[in-house]
């Protein structure tokens, strides 16, 4: 392996080699490695393919920052692999290529770019008529980059808050000495690093001619870190977006964290940035800051003979990084004049390292096949964009790139910083940042290393203050210091290839012919040629885009702008946002009871309720036997998830007669009373029953799944109406459940010591207080399925107890228990409607026949003005019965009622009846189809029409003799 | 400077009680707080403060009217068990409200109570942000949580309590965000 001796190679474990394998080549890395440096230490560069025109590609940055390092994994697709730890037995493969990696038989695409311009698929593939068709499998043969494992088991992926004082964003130089500053005023502060070491550009990059400042700094300023307690540090973490009041979703891992921050502060850096000439993407061309990373983070020597092409002073400290490693420096090929600081050329000179000042590579030379930078074609610049004509060829296989830094703005960007290009320095600056949101470094246009630090300190210090705590010191002047960016880095050359956006394959022609075409806009032209598009997001492209499209539209750089930045800042995986998504459920008290009997569950709400008694295939069997049982013996249903409300006090009669439609003042103790509510324009929400225990108190069920608004509905208006009233919401609190059938009496009998039970003694709509199998319980006698039944309502702690006992107490008389799918039917049987499912966001009492529940001698219920109105009104449509005979197509829930060719109304509910031996149901109907006896046209599956015959209601037991015996 | 690799959290393992089946009652109206104080409970000054009462039970005031009552491991809660079964509903504004039945009820201790709340919940409930004796009335893992912070600084708990009919769904979210932690199951009952 070709790696540097110590002490380079920062994040590498020398004595813990892995084997891995890439395009099925075996290869052996180090613990630490990237694939990407794992791949270069062994002397691989080419590890992909362009998008469009399969052109070889290899690492441009080293830093997970573009797309030519894309790779295949067993089961992930788009890995960047400068990005990716290696690990024992990865096996790595090429993505998009047609063929193999080295040899992709598509590469020949390139060869016909001129007949691929930007926008060619727009325009080309619909002629003539037809032709889409045979075009498209091909295209889409041919789009997208690395295939899913459509085998793919889901992992476990979670999320958790964090909460501080600060959050810092990046800790390099500017992160670590703004934590540093407001931690030593008191702040917590969390530390959020994308890579695995702190440090940032301190890792890599060389500050000095000695090249012993950044070493010194980063281990002073970590030492001082890892000791402070009010610092907490997230490494291998990337913040990716930023949302209002610093909401910052920081993923970890398998991990997202929702952070909460008082005050956030940005010190995410820069991009280095390429210049643009003809052949800029082959390997062995790369950003000056991705050489200094394979030096210093990996010990990777980047190459053998080298020429730094800069546009500032950094590419000189670059240059001497390569000597120092043994890379021979041909030379450095400056695009300004001369350097800022000429100790530079001087430490140069002594080096005997050749300097080019004025001058650019104009076309980078190859091997055979575009496998690798061979030498570069060097011309003197003449004007902006120009060279001569002749110039210097040099050989090398190391070419190395900065035309200046980018700053990373999409976070701030997406917080509402504005983005302004100064042309006296070329570079783009940021302002217009809410409050508590913060920039330092080199994000903010510091680039000299002591600017960079006194910049964070005040940051750092300013925050403090915010938050109300003391920094120890006063703010730190910053000093003036040189441009980093060259002005205008683009040399077009004649035969292309000099790209702006390596993702897309776009050329410096692609993006100026877009504005010829009328796309002026940079968001029009991003959309119409794609650039920025790609996987890096535009962190190379945009500013040359930028310059291109405000030279070819005549406008200055910060009237083009550059294209909207919005979240993720880097991809996530659908896993980061959906894991371990919470999904909560309520069960019973007896839900382990109706499990043990084999019940087929189903979703109530958010309820889980027996729907019957065994399996899903006998569903109608089942359904059918339970509901013949309660209408002969008896059976025992849960129904703790009906909404329990206790209502006391001196006025709770009157709320209750303000909330519901009936009149409740003179309800007497011991009874029930339907109850049903509309809202303010008289539409039905909900019903249950209002039970009087006491003179202040009653216990009011609502539906299961209206409970919690109606319980809200009653706080609200109570808060209005200040009555002396308590509201309590006792659904779970209470368990209940419904005896049902002939022989209810006799199984309650069994457990009654302290209660009449008879017709007499307990009438129908009675209510009583007594003790079940010694429980004390709130007893009802109701007929929601048309059977003498008993609704007993006991403190949740006991409902298992009481179920136990009533099937024991029931088994001489064969109780078997029932689910809501049979009391659905038993209800429907006689004719009871479930609020939800018969009404709709439009039922009013007079559609569905409630009219005798709405008392026309109170004053006032919320909605009476408004059921006054409608009721006023002729009805348009009515909630009717309707027959059809045994074997008749059965209708569904929703099915629509025909009316001529118009539609009248739906059927809400239907079922086959077993008790009358046809299928029954409830649809709303015009109300010239309600008279029973006509005949209602319903359009059942397929299309079919059904003449139904509408019924008077109930179907079953229309005298009410079974439920109130 | 401490890490939040998750993986390097795992620090002293939390305690987990189950106190579901210990009572506990609720007491709500304007003459509350005086009914309560003649039965020799020391109150909380302020909403969204806990007590703690010498014989081990806790009395939490959610509101400016309206008290929960914890009762004591020591005692099997007999006290407060008493205190529920003595109401009755009379001319007062003194309403009970019946917290055994409609919440389950665990207590979390140990020095990262926090960092397990923080899976669940949107609220810092880390110190100082949330100190011993607050109560924080807000939702975690999506259901609405009653927690009460009945340890110390240097030995954090808290009384959480939750929709009893969702039990079985939090006890698996809490058990969930415990995993990590090294924290002990759900078998403890007080």
């Amino acid at each position: 392996m070709n790696r540097l001796p110590a002490p380079m190679g920062l994040l590498i474990q020398r004595d813990q080699p892995l084997d891995f394998s890439f395009d099925g080549h075996p290869y052996q890395g180090l613990q630490g490695d990237s694939i990407a440096s794992a791949l270069l230490a062994n002397g691989r560069f080419l590890m992909s393919r362009s998008f469009k025109y399969h052109r070889p590609r290899g690492p441009l940055s080293m830093a997970g920052q573009d797309a030519n390092s894309l790779v295949q994994l067993p089961q992930e697709p788009n890995v960047l692999a400068d990005a990716h730890a290696l690990s024992n037995g990865l096996a790595v493969t090429a993505q998009n290529v047609n063929g193999t990696l080295d040899h992709d038989r598509d590469a020949y695409m390139g060869k016909f770019s001129k007949f691929m311009p930007v926008g060619f698929y727009y325009r080309s593939f619909y002629k003539p008529k037809g032709m889409w068709k045979v075009w498209e499998p091909i295209i889409r043969k041919k789009a997208g980059l690395g295939v899913l494992d459509l085998n793919f088991q889901p992992e476990y992926y979670d999320k958790a808050y964090l909460f501080t004082d600060l959050a810092v964003i990046g800790a390099g130089p500017a992160g670590l000495q703004a934590a540093l500053t407001a931690a030593d005023a008191g702040a917590k502060v969390l530390l959020i690093e994308q890579q695995p070491i702190l440090g940032g550009s301190l890792t890599y990059a060389r500050f000095d001619i000695a090249g012993t400042r950044a070493d010194n700094l980063r281990r002073e300023l970590l030492s001082a870190v890892q000791q402070h307690a009010n610092i907490q540090v997230l490494t291998e973490a990337t913040c990716n977006a930023w949302f209002t009041d610093n909401y910052l979703p920081v993923i970890q891992g398998k991990r997202l964290y929702k952070v909460r921050a008082q005050q956030c502060l940005v010190c995410s850096g820069s991009f280095d940035q390429p210049v643009i000439f003809r052949n800029n993407d082959l390997p062995g061309v790369m950003l000056t800051s991705a050489a200094q990373r394979l030096i210093k983070l990996y010990a990777v020597k980047p190459g053998k003979r080298a020429v730094v092409l800069t546009g500032n002073d950094d590419g000189y400290l670059a240059a001497l990084d390569l000597h120092d490693q043994g890379v021979d420096v041909a030379a450095v090929v400056d695009l300004r004049h001369a350097p800022a600081d000429q100790a530079l050329a001087g430490a140069l000179a002594q080096r005997k390292i050749r300097c080019l000042t004025n001058s650019t590579v104009f076309e980078a030379l190859h091997e055979k096949g575009l496998r690798h930078v061979k030498g570069v074609d060097v011309r003197q610049i003449t004007a902006q964009g120009q060279v001569s004509d002749k110039g210097q060829v040099i050989d090398c296989d190391l070419l190395c790139m900065s035309a200046g830094y980018m700053p990373v703005y999409q976070l701030l960007c997406q917080a509402g910083g504005k983005l302004a290009y100064e042309d006296s320095r070329a570079e783009f600056s940021l302002s217009g940042l809410p409050q508590n949101l913060n920039v330092a470094g080199s994000v903010h246009g510091r680039h000299q290393l002591d600017n960079v630090l006194a910049d964070a300190s005040n940051a750092a210090h300013d925050i403090a203050l915010a938050l109300g705590l003391s920094p120890a010191a006063a703010r730190t002047p910053l000093r003036s210091e040189a441009q980093v960016n060259f002005n205008w880095p683009i040399f077009p050359h004649p035969k292309g290839k000099d790209f702006v956006d390596f993702d897309e394959d776009l050329q410096v022609a692609d993006i100026v012919n877009a504005t010829r075409i009328g796309y002026r806009d940079v968001q029009l032209v991003k959309r119409y040629s794609t650039v920025g598009m790609g996987p890096s997001q535009g962190r190379h492209s945009a500013l040359p885009t930028a310059r291109l499209v405000a030279w070819a539209t005549q406008r200055n750089i910060s009237e083009t702008g550059v294209t909207t930045a919005r979240p993720p800042f880097v991809a996530e995986k659908l896993a980061h946002v959906a894991g371990r998504a919470f999904d909560p459920y309520r069960q019973t008290p007896m839900h382990a009871r109706h499990l043990q009997a084999g019940a087929k569950m189903m979703p109530a709400g958010i309820w889980q309720r027996p729907a019957y008694y065994g399996k899903a295939e006998d569903r109608d069997a089942c359904m059918q036997a339970e509901a013949l049982h309660v209408r002969n013996k008896v059976g025992l249903i849960d129904v703790s998830t009906l909404g329990g409300l206790d209502v006391r006090g001196p006025d709770a009669a009157e709320l209750l007669n303000r909330m519901y439609t009936f009149a409740f003042l003179k309800q007497p103790v011991g009874r029930s009373r339907y109850a049903l509510m509309t809202n303010e324009h008289g539409v039905v929400i909900d019903d249950g029953v209002c039970a009087r225990l006491a003179d202040k108190h009653f216990y009011v069920t609502a539906t299961t799944s209206g409970v919690d608004r109606i319980y809200q509905q009653m706080l609200k208006w109570n808060a209005q109406w200040r009555l002396d009233v308590d509201v309590a919401n006792v659904t779970a609190a209470i368990c209940a459940v419904n005896v049902a059938g002939p022989d209810s009496r006799k199984v309650l009998e069994q457990l009654c010591s302290d209660l009449d039970l008879s017709a007499e003694g307990f009438p129908y709509l009675g209510v009583r207080q007594g003790t079940v199998a010694g429980i004390k319980a709130r007893l009802l006698r109701v007929g929601f399925v048309g059977e003498l039944g008993y609704e007993i309502h006991v403190a949740a702690r006991h409902g298992l107890a009481l179920w136990d006992a009533l099937m024991a107490a029931g088994k001489a008389f064969d109780i078997r228990p029932f689910g809501v799918e049979t009391q659905r039917l038993l209800r429907l049987e006689k004719g009871h409607v479930i609020i939800s499912q018969d009404t709709d966001g439009m039922t009013h009492p007079a559609e569905i026949d409630m009219g005798w529940a709405v008392s026309r001698n109170k004053p006032f219920f919320v909605g009476r003005r408004s059921v006054d109105i409608l009721e006023a009104q002729p009805l348009k449509r009515k909630l009717v019965g309707f027959s059809l005979p045994k074997g008749s197509v059965q209708p569904l829930e929703g099915h629509l009622v025909l009316n001529g060719p118009d539609i009248s109304g739906n059927v809400t509910s239907c079922e086959y009846s077993a008790s009358l031996g046809r299928i029954i149901g409830l649809a709303y109907a015009g109300i010239d189809q309600s008279t029973p006896g006509q005949c209602i046209p319903i359009r059942v599956e397929g299309g079919i029409v059904v003449q139904a015959e509408v019924v008077q209601l109930p179907f079953f037991d229309p005298t009410n003799q079974r439920q109130e015996g | 400077m401490t890490s939040l690799k998750a993986h390097e959290l795992l620090t002293p393992p939390c305690r987990l009680i189950d106190q579901t089946d210990l009572p506990r009652v609720g007491f709500r109206g304007a003459h509350s707080a005086e009914y309560l104080t003649a039965r020799g409970f020391t109150l909380p000054d302020a909403p969204n403060r806990a007590t703690a009462q010498a014989d081990g039970s806790w009395v939490a005031r959610l509101s400016q009217n309206e008290y929960l009552l914890l009762g004591s491991p020591a005692d099997q809660g007999q006290r407060i068990a008493d205190e529920e079964a003595r109401w009755e509903l009379d001319h007062r504004a003194h309403y009970l409200l019946p917290r055994q039945d409609s919440h389950a009820c665990v207590l979390l201790s140990g020095t990262v109570i926090a960092q397990v709340m923080a899976k669940l919940c949107g609220v810092d409930l880390s110190f100082p942000a949330f100190k011993p004796g607050a109560v924080a009335q807000t939702a975690a893992a999506r259901i609405n949580v009653i927690v009460i912070h009945s340890g110390s600084v240097e030995a954090p708990a808290f009384h959480i309590l939750w929709d009893r009919a969702s039990k079985d769904y939090f006890d698996g979210a809490l058990r969930d965000a415990l995993e990590e932690f090294g924290g002990v199951g759900l078998a403890d009952r007080a």
